[in-house]
């Protein structure tokens, strides 16, 4: 068996990333060690931000978002602009939100400073009392994970990409530095280029290849809770509270209440639900939203955070390996930024360079010890 | 309506205060210590709430906290199972119609660190299995806690009014109710500290030891510690396809017995079963004594599947049981008001033309039962599908153990049995859960070995056959 272009790791990344190859007539495979999604991408807590605090990520996103847009609407999975709204309690924050937020305009990301009053008129379910300010984008949104991993798979696969699952990767051939397969647990695929999309596992597929520099990417236990599904239209937004340890909630389309806290635990692999995690995360959901006390929790669960130093990814060719590249390291922003790096990074295989900020997330930076302003990150 | 009279129960002396509860505004009589579902149904309201993409109506259907079909409106908070929640004085009660919509005026918790309740052996559920692994565990030495979801111990002796087989010491013909009494009796002679209306919703391992993470009345967070935990949450009922089988009226045999028996509520006035085992034939004798027609038994099987007796008691009331018959559908418009029934041939097919009406307003389904194991599962015990045994149930040891050290499991929530080889899987369950903790001394093994040739015993009869066929299964050593 052969591929062109083998993409290793079936997450939103990796089958967006065939998906795209696939659209421009590239010969693409993606291996999958379990089923697609079930990495990360199906545990994530389905937000879409372009609310970053630096010009790279928020160029990005605002192209990541036009993406969604329009894949959601042909494919018709849910994507829905329901904004993304910080609640900020001091004036450190304030003035903080409002850097980022003159960013932001500046790309054409329309976020505004708006009032508690405000805020509670787009959540009225909000406690507002401590608030001061909110930082507000209504084009930011949220969508569901399952529905578009299968879209954007089934349409990668219309277009001639092959996606092989329960396929675990065992090792790379590399002879004198140059690619020539894929060895996995059903055979042997060759090909001379292989991305790693694995995300929280990159460090095992980098080990294969031999990367010749450090990637620090380390895997780091984060849960979510989902309620009973209530009336739709009750908390549309993805609601942020950094005073409360980094809380995000939203509603999901089928009405629970999916949400989180910063709590993390790692570098770890394992994935076992915690007590801790379930008394933080009622505490402070139910002090940004106080009705959400009377809900009860229908499950709770755990994904990677697969963390960098900077909490960007590295996305990007290693020169010393002909071809491997890299896409992971995404930090809770994978599925967000998934269409404008499939985007990116099939611009750098096909044509050897992005209109994109891709040098942003260059994976030789922590060689150098150039690191990035740390990207804005939650729950 | 509610009884006044019946043969085996005085509920005039079991009925607490007379309080005022209100349905969609309007004022209904109820008493301390009934749940709201039983009040409602007393009153003659069936449609609790609306199912919310179809608007299909539906009522009660298991009565013991483990459907959804009784979900309603309390007090302005969405979702509260109405089966297990007790009435207070000037409750306010809305039907569910679409997807809850939360209070605009609840404020901020006020965190609190939950009480923890230390002990030797946990035990989870206060049914047979659970009552006697504690009475057991704190024989041998140890320090029990027991919690229970629902409002009364017992599990569901409190509706078995039938007297029981066996041995004299497993209280041969002695009433279920009753034996809930002794259980409970023994229980308080032995400072077990018991929790009510607390649900267990974590099992976690906590260093060497183990984290009950439970929920009380709703609302408050308790925690347990022990040593090791008995998991005896018992079964829940099984519903079969049909046409309707949402309707208000089409209840589990354990609903029926529950409103019937434990709060003296009658629960219709003609009803069919669906099923000739035990459960059916037992609830076919209790509703006759209670007075309300059983129309019909039907059953899918060529022949009776429970004891010869029961089935004869049964006969000479002159209730018809039809084998090699099964349910096509329920008819009504807001509740039950007929049911179709059909004979099937050796191909399990509706033999045309063999459709029979019957009037009824109740339709019992009897048709099985499955472990609940959601607490097993979730701590990650291995699990394995036995159909001998109703389903998915853990891989255990002879003692009781399941493949997470510590984690002890007994009674229908091990493998759908009967009352008797519950109690005395959580006799085994309890001591070994004592041993285990390091609190019994190596003499209790004696009294492990003779409870399993008791077992043994009970079950070499012809109908635990197909039991001990699923166990060689589940159990490993």
């Amino acid at each position: 068996m052969k591929g062109d272009i083998v993409i290793i790791g079936g997450g939103i990344t990796g089958i967006a990333l065939a998906h795209e190859l696939a659209r421009r007539g590239e010969d693409v495979v993606v291996l999958e060690k379990r089923f697609i999604g079930s990495g990360s991408t199906f545990r994530c807590g389905t937000g879409i931000r372009q609310q970053f605090g630096d010009e790279a990520n928020v160029q990005v996103m605002k192209r990541s978002v036009e993406l969604w847009k329009k894949y959601s609407e042909e494919y018709g999975f849910p994507f829905k602009q329901t904004g993304y709204l910080f609640l900020l309690y001091s004036e450190e924050e304030i003035s903080q939100f409002k850097e980022n937020i003159s960013i932001q305009n500046r790309f054409g990301v329309p976020t505004k400073l708006i009032t508690p009053e405000e805020a509670k008129e787009i959540v009225p379910l909000l406690d507002v009392s401590e608030v001061m300010a909110a930082s507000w984008n209504p084009t930011d949104g949220k969508a569901d994970p399952f529905h578009a991993t299968t879209a954007f798979a089934l349409h990668a696969q219309e277009m001639g990409a092959r996606i092989y699952e329960y396929t675990e990767v065992k090792d790379l051939i590399i002879e004198k530095g140059e690619i020539k397969g894929v060895k996995t647990n059903k055979g042997t695929i060759k090909t001379g280029i292989v991305v790693n999309a694995t995300n929280a596992w990159a460090k095992l597929i980098n080990a294969m290849a031999k990367v010749p520099i450090r990637i620090p990417i380390e895997p780091y236990k984060h849960q979510a809770i989902i309620t009973q599904p209530i009336k739709r239209d009750t908390i549309n937004p993805m609601v942020i509270s950094f005073k409360y340890e980094d809380s995000y909630l939203t509603q999901t389309d089928h009405g629970g209440i999916i949400g989180g806290v910063g709590y993390e635990v790692g570098p770890t692999y394992d994935l076992s639900p915690s007590y801790t995690f379930l008394r933080e995360v009622t505490t402070y959901l139910s002090k940004i939203v106080p009705a959400i006390r009377e809900l009860l929790i229908l499950r709770t669960w755990a994904g990677f955070y697969a963390k960098t130093p900077d909490s960007n990814p590295a996305i990007g060719r290693i020169n010393e390996i002909d071809e491997y590249y890299i896409a992971a390291g995404f930090s809770g922003h994978g599925f967000m930024m998934a269409p404008a790096v499939a985007e990116m990074l099939s611009d750098l295989i096909t044509k050897g360079k992005s209109k994109l900020p891709i040098e942003w997330y260059d994976p030789y930076r922590f060689e150098r010890g150039e690191l990035r302003q740390k990207a804005l990150q939650m729950g | 309506m509610r009884f006044t009279e019946h043969p085996i129960l005085d509920f005039e002396r079991v009925r607490g205060r007379e309080v005022t509860i209100y349905f969609e505004g309007k004022p209904i009589k109820a008493y301390e210590g009934e749940t709201i579902a039983t009040a409602l149904h007393a009153a003659g309201i069936r449609i609790f709430q609306h199912s919310t993409k179809k608007h299909r109506p539906r009522g009660l259907f298991c009565a013991i906290g483990k459907c959804s079909s009784c979900l309603m409106k309390v007090n302005g908070i969405p979702n509260v199972r109405t089966c297990i929640t007790l009435v207070e004085e000037g409750m306010q009660i809305e039907r569910q119609d679409e997807k809850p919509v939360l209070p605009k005026t609840s404020k901020p918790p006020k965190w609190k660190e939950p009480p923890r309740i230390e002990a030797d052996v946990v035990v989870i559920g206060g049914g047979p299995a659970g009552m006697m692994a504690a009475i057991n565990a704190s024989d041998a030495g140890a320090k029990v806690v027991l919690l229970d979801e629902n409002p009364m111990l017992g599990g569901q002796l409190v509706k078995q009014t039938h007297k029981f087989f066996g041995k004299r010491e497993q209280f041969a013909g002695v009433r279920g109710i009753k034996i809930a009494e002794i259980l409970s009796e023994e229980l308080k002679k032995r400072d077990i500290e018991v929790f009510l209306e607390t649900s267990a919703i974590m099992l976690l391992q906590d260093g060497d030891e183990k984290l009950v993470v439970g929920v009380r009345k709703n609302k408050e967070l308790v925690e347990f510690k022990g040593k090791t935990v008995v998991v005896a949450t018992g079964a829940m009922e099984r519903m079969i396809p049909f046409e309707n089988n949402d309707l208000p009226g089409v209840y589990g045999a354990g609903a029926i017995q529950t409103l019937m028996n434990t709060y003296g509520v009658k629960p219709g006035d003609r009803v069919l079963i669906v099923g000739a085992g035990n459960v059916g034939l037992i609830l076919a004798y209790q509703l006759y004594q209670a007075g309300v027609k059983v129309e019909a038994i039907v059953e899918a099987m060529p022949k009776i599947g429970g004891y010869f007796v029961h089935a004869a008691k049964v006969r000479r009331l002159g209730i018809p049981i039809l084998t090699r018959h099964t349910i096509l559908r329920a008819e009504g418009k807001e509740k039950v008001e007929r049911a179709v029934v059909a004979q099937l041939d050796e191909n399990w097919n509706v033999v045309p033309g063999s459709e029979k009406v019957f009037e009824v307003d109740v339709i019992a389904l009897a048709v099985g039962l499955r472990p609940s194991i959601e607490l097993l599962h979730q701590i990650g015990c291995q699990i394995k599908y036995v159909p001998e045994l109703g389903g998915h149930v853990v891989i255990r040891d002879s003692r009781m153990e399941t493949t997470i050290k510590g984690i002890f499991v007994a009674g229908d929530s091990a493998e759908i049995e009967e009352a008797t080889t519950a109690m005395l899987e959580g006799k085994i369950a309890g001591i070994s859960a004592a041993l285990a903790a390091g609190v019994a001394s190596p003499g209790w093994l004696k009294e492990v070995e003779k409870t399993q040739r008791e077992l043994e015993e009970f079950r070499s009869g012809p109908f635990g056959r197909k039991v001990l066929e699923g166990l060689k299964k589940v159990v490993v050593e």
